[in-house]
């Protein structure tokens, strides 16, 4: 549970830093977001990424906590990195429901 | 300084990829141990009959022995109640060694094996050499990649604006998005592995506060760990206490926590000495000192306050944030993950330096020596180790159990299959030879949960079934690996290498020859 807790801010704040980059906004929404909402995107992604850390540490402690922070960090962020690389296929899908 | 980045990384990259291979694997090393000895039973809890039973035979077979020692199961797994006993003018390696169920105490015929202790040593004692030199060699292959890593970091300064980057299909583009993904999404493991790393070898690399202080480096032990005075045999006769005594006066020490091993020095004598060694599964409390005990009384003997400064502290945490002991499943998993990230960041790496130099050769078809060379290299050692630990594992099953020198000839298959891979590539075109040692490498993991549900009565459906997830989780993580290895080798034979750009081969064609 206390699993959850750190991976599902840490997933959650990846996808708003990749949000948050006109590059990749290009890519999933087809136009680029006024500079305002992607510092605000980028802002809200340092602070889940942090909130992931806080119940890092609420839930193992600082010495266990640091530890699982980083590793779930690498973890999340490769699952961001996969979704990305298949967005093609994934905004198929999405589409494809919809229609 | 992009070049800094190329040649700390290329020069040692062979040795950084071994030790990213092996080290990775050695997270699991008990988990491995489970495994090559199929013989021993899931359970590792030790019952009072088992311990029992090795007091009787101790005091049987290990009568007028100089020590005793009793090692108690891994938690994790991979070694049974291992009773064992030295006589008098037996050297280190000597003596006898017998392992006993945990449950019923009764003997237990374990086939010989190094086990998964073999691939932790192999990455950083290396095999065919003397410890010292393997060492100073990784030592300097380490300090290599700490360089590679932060150089890495200040003169790519693009790879966070392409955090999220994987373009396939675009040559070097793509190798160089896979290497920089793999190398900074683990970026804090990374820095940290190296690092702490590093400061495993400390003593290797910077003997010279030892022996500016100390006369040999055994006073530097004596004083940094200290003991209880030592005790000569006194001549005297003794019953040695059972060892559920010894065992329960350290849990009461140490509020509960297992001892890990017990030694005796001078059984059955008065003055004979037992240590005790706290099993280390949790860090929650820190590292524990070993206990001293009086082995006839069952008395705590006092030890002199050992000091702990700073700098000890520091460089224990480091060491244990490397090793990784302390780690529960999940965090083990997690380290796991990261090391095949570090693996791969390595492969891609040396990968990457033939990919780039390859559409700049001035022909193709045939490269110069210093390219060959790196090519040919890369083929042996990115696809040649792991096919040598899954050969390691099919010996482990294969190997008939009387032979002798049993666990020699485990570790010898390794290098004699890797070699044979090593050999067979270089008689082959780059690509061929690519996409076959793949190849050889999928098949030689597939076929080991195969081979293990042939050779023994644990096969995947079996520990499966019994939820068994030792067994069970090495031969998925063995699958996993051979699918990997089979998607590579697919997708090598698959890539056409586009032609050189139209202005590039112009290029060529009007340069004086």
């Amino acid at each position: 549970m206390i699993h959850l807790t750190i991976a599902v801010p840490a997933l959650i704040g990846f996808a708003l830093l990749l949000m948050a980059m006109a590059r990749h906004q290009q890519d999933w929404l087809r136009r680029k977001l006024p500079l305002r909402h992607s510092r605000l995107l980028r802002r809200c992604g340092l602070g889940a990424l942090a909130l992931a850390f806080a119940a890092a540490v609420l839930g193992f402690g600082w010495a266990y906590g640091a530890v699982y922070w980083f590793g779930w960090l690498s973890l999340t962020a490769v699952l961001v990195l996969t979704a990305q690389t298949n967005r093609e296929r994934i905004l198929r899908l999405i589409s494809g429901k919809i229609v | 300084m992009a070049w800094l980045h190329t040649w700390a990384g290329l020069v040692p990259g062979w040795v950084l990829y071994i030790v990213f291979v092996f080290g990775t694997a050695a997270f699991f090393q008990h988990e491995i141990d489970a495994w090559m000895r199929p013989e021993l039973p899931v359970g590792t809890q030790v019952s009072p009959r088992a311990l029992a039973a090795a007091d009787t035979l101790l005091l049987q077979r290990g009568a007028g022995a100089e020590s005793w020692r009793v090692s108690l199961p891994e938690a994790r797994g991979g070694s049974g109640l291992t009773v064992s006993w030295r006589m008098a003018g037996e050297g280190r390696r000597g003596g006898k060694e017998v392992t006993l169920d945990p449950q019923s105490g009764r003997e237990l015929a374990v086939r010989e094996t190094r086990g998964g202790f073999f691939l932790y040593r192999m990455h950083f004692d290396l095999h065919y050499m003397s410890v010292s030199w393997a060492r100073y060699l990784v030592s300097v292959a380490a300090l290599a990649m700490l360089v590679a890593i932060l150089s890495g970091v200040v003169t790519h300064k693009k790879i966070f604006a392409d955090f999220f980057q994987i373009r396939f299909g675009k040559g070097q583009r793509s190798w160089l998005d896979a290497h920089n993904a793999t190398g900074v999404l683990a970026l804090p493991f990374h820095v940290m592995i190296t690092y702490t790393g590093l400061v495993t070898l400390l003593f290797t690399l910077m003997p010279w506060a030892i022996t500016a202080n100390f006369p040999t480096r055994e006073e530097f032990y004596e004083a940094t760990f200290p003991r209880p005075e030592k005790r000569e045999a006194s001549g005297t006769p003794a019953a040695t206490v059972p060892l559920v005594r010894l065992i329960d006066t350290a849990q009461r020490k140490w509020q509960g926590a297992q001892p890990g091993s017990i030694s005796i020095d001078h059984p059955g004598d008065a003055a004979a000495t037992a240590q005790v060694y706290a099993e280390r599964t949790d860090w929650s409390s820190g590292r524990r000192d070993p206990l001293y005990l009086g082995a006839a009384q069952g008395n705590l003997l006092p030890v002199p306050l050992r000091s702990k400064g700073g700098a000890r502290l520091t460089q224990e945490v480091m060491v244990d944030l490397h090793t990784a002991w302390f780690a529960g499943y999940p965090l083990r998993w997690l380290y796991f993950l990261s090391g095949l990230g570090g693996t791969a960041m390595a492969a891609t790496g040396l990968a990457l330096w033939c990919v780039k130099r390859r559409t700049k050769l001035p022909d193709p078809a045939r490269p110069h020596f210093g390219f060959r060379l790196v090519e040919r290299l890369n083929i042996g050692f990115i696809a040649g180790a792991p096919a040598g630990i899954a050969v390691y594992f099919l010996a482990n099953r294969l190997l008939p159990t009387a032979l002798p020198d049993r666990s020699e000839w485990e570790v010898d298959s390794l290098f004699i299959a890797w070699g044979a891979i090593f050999a067979w590539t270089l008689a082959r075109p780059a690509k061929r030879a690519w996409v076959e040692s793949l190849s050889a490498a999928a098949v030689l993991f597939a076929l080991v949960p195969l081979v293990n549900a042939a050779t023994t009565s644990r096969g995947l459906a079996v520990s499966l079934w019994h939820g068994d997830w030792v067994f069970a989780g090495f031969e998925l993580t063995l699958a996993a690996l051979a699918a990997g290895f089979a998607y590579t080798a697919w997708k090598v034979l698959r890539h056409q290498p586009k032609a050189a750009s139209a202005r590039r081969q112009r290029a060529r064609t009007e340069a004086p020859a």
